[in-house]
């Protein structure tokens, strides 16, 4: 393990940045309205924090970030599997991923708008769409980059189909549907984000924009501290069990090399 | 070869099944025809909007925008990269600010760019910059850093200056995966172009279609996000052309190895 110094130097320039935001805010009132002072900032994140509002669109968007990813997840890595495993299966929809791929993830909002309504249902339906994408692109690279010598071990052994899928392929291609895990927890809350934002209602990311449009920035910008926190969270808690999930990956490629 | 001639048949013989089957369900009315107008007409609809330059103008107000914001964030993170990459102590020092700053989803700051900016170009311009900085910065950190020490000393020892060393030695040897943070930042580029033409806008692809669906033309929605579709598709072929053109020596210098 890599062992991480109290970064000075950093903090220290984090600190002057602040403390220039703070200084300017309260020297120049036309600044002000636009980019309050952070003390400011953080004595709305504090009052809020314990408020019943804030705290009811933090739940919001993280039900809905959950529902999409995991579904997402859950979709993507099984028909990735398929799809890997199988080349008739792969060779059939092919085309279709790669004609859907290249459109950017959020142009099927309006889509989603339209059959799924402006509730909960569409803002997860759009992010299980976007979501998908990394998940299963990497999904079935993982799976066909599996050393055959691996399934025919299995198919020695007597394995059945199901049992090598599950027992041999999964796990062989588990860093690689990692990856695509990891890609796609951003694009998730982009998509959640944005949903809200569209179609409004409730959740972080319309809580942000109503904000901006009343003109209330301490409110917005401390909104825009909780999501910032809530991506990082996310990402350490990702990193976190990634190491804890492919740790018998790294000591089998630790080992592997000389 | 066969297997991959057959391969790219069977492919297509699923689309065309899957087109056949939303057309026919489409008429019979078995799918809502609102919701899911028949392939024909939305084909239909697309050509005439292309052939009136309604969507071509769309999609060029779309895309001055994203190339806009897209260049400036190159510009400006590439050689911020390089001098993060080759000084330690000017990376330690920004390293908080730009841990904090990373994980604020783009869309979020599309409201802060509109309350600075307004609803112009200058709001849609930022976001894209800000949102497609982090892939180009970290990818040339990156790069920068894992550079063979030995390139550089040897530079030294022929008497490059700093300034030359980075162009000559430096930039090169880092550029795969600059191109690759390049690569990345593309399709953030263009998802962000969309949103923030969602958001708040009143030209560009992004518009159009969220509009043809508040106005219930769904043949019109339909072409605009196949165009777009085509859009992304394009320019990521652009994007592999122009890498395979510019990288090619690298990928010979590799094949040399």
């Amino acid at each position: 393990m890599k062992h991480r110094r109290f970064n000075l130097p950093g903090l220290a320039v984090f600190a002057a940045l602040l403390l220039l935001w703070e200084v300017s805010s309260h020297s120049n009132p036309n600044l002000q309205s636009y980019f309050p002072p952070p003390s400011e900032v953080m004595s709305v994140l504090f009052r809020l924090a314990f408020a019943r509002e804030l705290l009811g669109h933090l739940v919001d968007t993280l039900e809905r970030f959950l529902g999409g990813y995991l579904l997402a997840a859950a979709i993507a890595v099984s028909l990735g599997v398929c799809l890997g495993y199988f080349r008739l299966a792969h060779s059939f929809f092919d085309l279709l991923i790669e004609l859907l791929r290249p459109m950017p993830s959020v142009a099927i909002i309006p889509v989603a708008i339209l059959l799924l309504g402006i509730g909960d249902a569409m803002m997860i339906g759009v992010t299980v769409y976007a979501c998908a994408w990394p998940i299963l692109i990497n999904t079935i690279d993982g799976v066909r980059s599996i050393d055959r010598t691996l399934i025919d071990t299995g198919r020695t052994f007597g394995l059945g189909r199901m049992r090598i899928l599950r027992e041999i392929a999964l796990p062989a291609a588990a860093p690689y549907i990692m990856t695509g895990l990891r890609v796609s927890l951003p694009i998730a809350l982009i998509l959640v984000t944005t949903s809200e934002m569209v179609v409004g209602g409730s959740g972080l990311g319309y809580f942000i924009l109503d904000e901006e449009r009343s003109f209330r920035t301490k409110e917005m910008f401390a909104g825009i501290a909780v999501v910032a926190l809530l991506g990082y969270a996310l990402n350490r808690l990702f990193v976190a069990l990634e190491n804890r999930m492919l740790a018998w990956h790294r000591g089998i490629t630790a080992k592997g090399t000389p | 070869m066969s297997w991959n001639r057959e391969s790219k048949l069977n492919g297509a013989l699923v689309l065309l099944a899957v087109m056949a089957a939303w057309e026919l369900a489409s008429r019979a009315e078995m799918l809502n025809p609102l919701f899911f107008p028949p392939v024909t007409k939305i084909l239909k609809s697309f050509f005439a909007l292309i052939s009136s330059g309604e969507i071509p103008a769309q999609i060029l107000s779309s895309v001055r925008r994203a190339s806009s914001g897209y260049v400036l964030a190159a510009m400006v993170f590439i050689p911020l990269g390089i001098l993060m990459g080759l000084f330690d102590g000017l990376r330690r020092a920004l390293e908080i600010v730009i841990e904090t700053a990373r994980p604020i989803p783009p869309p979020v700051v599309v409201p802060v760019a509109m309350l600075f900016f307004g609803l112009g170009e200058g709001m849609k311009i930022f976001v894209i910059f800000f949102s497609s900085a982090w892939p180009i910065l970290l990818n040339t950190i990156d790069g920068v850093r894992n550079i063979d020490r030995v390139l550089v000393q040897t530079a030294r020892t022929f008497g490059l200056s700093q300034g030359r060393a980075i162009v000559k030695v430096i930039l090169p040897a880092a550029s795969p995966q600059i191109m690759t943070g390049l690569r990345v930042s593309l399709a953030i580029t263009l998802i962000l172009v969309v949103i923030s033409e969602m958001v708040g806008s009143s030209d560009g692809i992004g518009y159009f279609i969220l509009d043809a669906q508040r106005r219930l033309k769904v043949d019109r929605m339909y072409a605009g996000m196949l165009s777009l579709a085509l859009l992304g598709y394009l320019l990521n072929q652009l994007f592999v052309i122009f890498t395979n053109y510019f990288l090619s020596w690298h990928r010979g210098m590799r094949r040399a190895e």
